[in-house]
């Protein structure tokens, strides 16, 4: 077992790595990116001088090979300087580089501070960038410039974490009696019900069905007088006549204005993760429940409840928590469909717009927390499957 | 030994001695009837790329009245009439027109086409690679094996979705040479689709493969004196397409949703373009004045995705009913 931990670790952190030297490759290989937009001005008055769009690429550390900039990024940049004295090369360096000198490869702040990070007062954050290993995940490019990406992350962090966590527990909480329910009762109307609805809920695109919350529950709602929902958003700057708030009296930035706006994207997701989990649940169940020491327990003369619930489906939960165990990334990475309809300022949708914006600090650092968690949780479902159940070996 | 049973029995061998043998697909084909969800979703898909492949060519042949140009003119994919956006649907224009005045029934059957060209293409790409993968890694074993095995693995491990937009939104503006750019986009986005999408068929294929390699008509072919290669081709292969066929009609379904939401997300097959996935895409501002938009395109994801699903659980029940898919 230690053996096969110890093994599949190093996978993962294998995995974990050639995911990240991978995207930054296509990242740096790849024409067009976030210098493709500057020399679109009209007039050469309004144009960039090729100086100034060095300036840029360096500031970026755009103009760095990719591996370089690949080492930095993890790394940080204050040991370049160090390691071109020890080579022996701090003077030009066009032999390995198309650039100048070493220092020339670091951003332009970091070259002016002497290539360290020595000296930096307490609390300001230092000149030289020092690597995702070292808790520095650099600076937003474009959608929040000059802030980090550590605090861009924070500001989202907590309300993907609220939303997911809702719809989690939620759909656990009904998926799995439903799940048992139609199990047990397998070909009643119940049952078909469940199954037809598991169907529909695979089928349906999430982001469709999000436009038609949005119409029944705000649109339609507000057409016809009723409370109606806030479409998008935490909370409300201004609460408007005739809208739940407004009903229920709810002052904005409260809790209350928090779990209104909450409304609709959980529910989104929660008959999404529902129709995944119930099923999964159901044929779980029907599996554990042809076992024979299900029968042995009913000949017994257990009360049929109990057999349920004390010998069936707790066996039947244990592969529904592996399954709920893989999702956990996607607690961390957000819905990035339903956070981008519903305007919900989370995860999903810093990656989506940093994508959308060429902002690679926080597109990288997004790709490669959601990398390790994956990783990690692949881990831990792999070790829980032999927690629980003592047959699987792995060697 | 009781009566009954040597009478069935009997009477088995006797059918089996002197009835010609059914054809498999045939028996298939009898199970898959009795799923009547399954035939409906069968007629229906039927009828969707009947209209998606015949619509366009007999509406292109009707005429409607352009407010903007005061004539009436063939319909077509990217016409505008910005004297006449975002109307309602009306018997002119059934399901209405968009925010530039387009047809939204043409832009429909059109974008159909390229959804279901791209759906198709790449389960058939996916499916075909995954099951030869998995055919070698299951009849070569060892080293081999473990190699695909660990590919696997890393393709599965990783974050689909971040991934898929990261990839396609870098290799959104590449051009490939000699293809017009929404030929290109398509090939952008079956590449990316195909490269996640294979790992599925490669552990069926490969499970398939691991229970047939030591059977007798295995080792027959070896002792005939069959390469590995053939044997692969000729035996693995097609004693593991059943249950590859019903993953591929469940992976249908799967990748019309996830090339919809690339689409729709702004990742996929860009504008004037029309998919089914990019048709949502500007709904959203205008969905107080004109919400039937956001129906119908949506709508058509719905359906062909059950009707795939559906059509893949009554394939499978047909199929093979203990198979865990």
């Amino acid at each position: 077992m230690t053996a096969y931990l110890i093994r599949r670790g190093l996978q993962m952190i294998m995995v974990v790595i050639l995911a990240t030297i991978a995207i930054f490759a296509l990242l740096n290989a790849v024409p067009g990116g976030p210098l493709s937009g500057l020399n679109m001005a009209v007039g050469a008055k309004n144009r960039l001088s090729p100086q100034e769009i060095a300036r840029i690429e360096q500031t970026l550390g755009l103009n760095k090979p990719f591996y370089l900039s690949y080492l930095t990024w993890l790394l940080g940049e204050d040991w370049l300087d160090e390691v071109g004295n020890m080579i022996g090369n701090p003077g030009p360096a066009e032999k390995m580089f198309t650039t100048g000198t070493w220092a020339d490869l670091q951003s332009p702040q970091c070259a002016a501070a002497g290539g360290t990070n020595q000296g930096t007062p307490e609390g300001k954050r230092p000149p030289c960038g020092r690597g995702v290993m070292r808790w520095d995940w650099g600076e937003s490019w474009k959608l929040a410039r000059g802030q980090t990406v550590t605090s861009v992350i924070g500001s989202r962090i907590k309300n993907t974490l609220i939303l997911m966590s809702t719809v989690t527990l939620i759909s656990l909480v009904i998926a799995i009696p439903i799940g048992i329910i139609s199990a047990v009762r397998q070909y009643s109307k119940m049952d078909y019900a469940v199954t037809t609805f598991s169907f529909f809920g695979i089928a349906m695109p999430v982001f469709w069905f999000g436009l038609l919350m949005i119409i029944l529950f705000t649109l339609k709602f507000r057409e016809w007088g009723l409370p109606y929902f806030p479409s998008g958003d935490v909370f409300t700057t201004r609460v408007t006549p005739g809208s739940i708030q407004d009903v229920l009296g709810i002052t904005p930035y409260t809790m209350a204005d928090r779990i209104v706006h909450l409304f609709l994207p959980v529910t989104v997701l929660t008959l999404l993760y529902l129709a995944g989990w119930s099923r999964f649940m159901r044929s779980s169940m029907l599996e554990v429940l042809r076992q024979d020491y299900v029968r042995t327990a009913r000949a017994k003369g257990l009360h049929e409840r109990a057999v349920i619930a004390k010998h069936a489906a707790r066996n039947a939960l244990i592969p529904l928590i592996t399954i709920v165990v893989f999702q956990i990334p996607g607690i961390f990475s957000g819905a990035i469909l339903t956070e981008t309809i519903f305007n919900y300022p989370g995860m999903g949708r810093l990656f989506i717009d940093a994508l959308g914006r060429d902002d690679w600090p926080i597109v990288m650092a997004i790709l490669f927390i959601t990398a390790i968690l994956v990783v990690v949780a692949t881990l831990i479902g792999d070790i829980l499957y032999t927690i629980v159940d003592p047959r699987i070996r792995f060697d | 030994m009781s009566v009954a049973e040597i009478d069935i029995s009997s009477l088995q061998a006797e059918a089996l001695l002197t009835g010609k043998p059914e054809p498999l697909i045939l028996t298939y084909w009898r199970r898959l009837r009795r799923h009547r969800l399954a035939t409906a979703s069968l007629i229906a898909l039927i009828l969707i790329i009947l209209s998606v492949v015949l619509g366009p060519i007999i509406m292109s042949r009707m005429t409607y009245f352009n407010v903007a140009r005061n004539e009436e003119i063939n319909y077509s994919r990217d016409t505008q009439d910005l004297r006449n956006i975002n109307a309602a649907p009306s018997l002119e224009h059934p399901m209405g027109t968009d925010e530039l005045g387009r047809d939204v029934l043409f832009r429909i059957l059109m974008a159909g086409r390229l959804s279901l060209f791209i759906a198709f293409t790449v389960v058939i790409l996916s499916e075909s690679f995954g099951m030869f993968l998995g055919a070698v890694s299951g009849y070569y074993g060892g080293r081999t094996d473990s190699l695909i095995q660990r590919l696997t693995e890393f393709v599965i491990i990783l974050p689909t979705l971040p991934l898929l937009l990261t990839l396609s939104s870098i290799l959104r503006d590449l051009q490939i040479p000699f293809l017009p750019a929404e030929w290109g986009q398509a090939v952008v986005i079956i590449a990316i689709l195909t490269i996640f999408g294979w790992t599925g068929s490669c552990r069926l294929s490969r499970g398939m493969v691991l229970s047939l390699r030591n059977q007798e008509f295995t080792e027959a072919s070896r002792a005939l004196g069959m390469s590995n290669f053939q044997i692969i081709s000729r035996h693995m292969m097609p004693n593991a397409l059943p249950p590859i066929i019903v993953n591929a009609s469940l992976a249908l379904g799967g990748v019309i949703v996830l090339e919809s939401a690339l689409s729709f997300l702004g990742f996929g097959i860009q504008p004037p373009v029309a998919t089914w996935g990019n048709m949502l895409q500007g709904v959203q501002k205008d969905m107080f004045t004109a919400p039937w938009k956001a129906l119908y395109p949506g709508l058509m994801i719905f359906v062909t995705t059950l009707a795939f699903n559906y059509l893949g659980d009554g394939l499978r029940d047909a199929i093979d009913p203990r198979l865990k898919l």
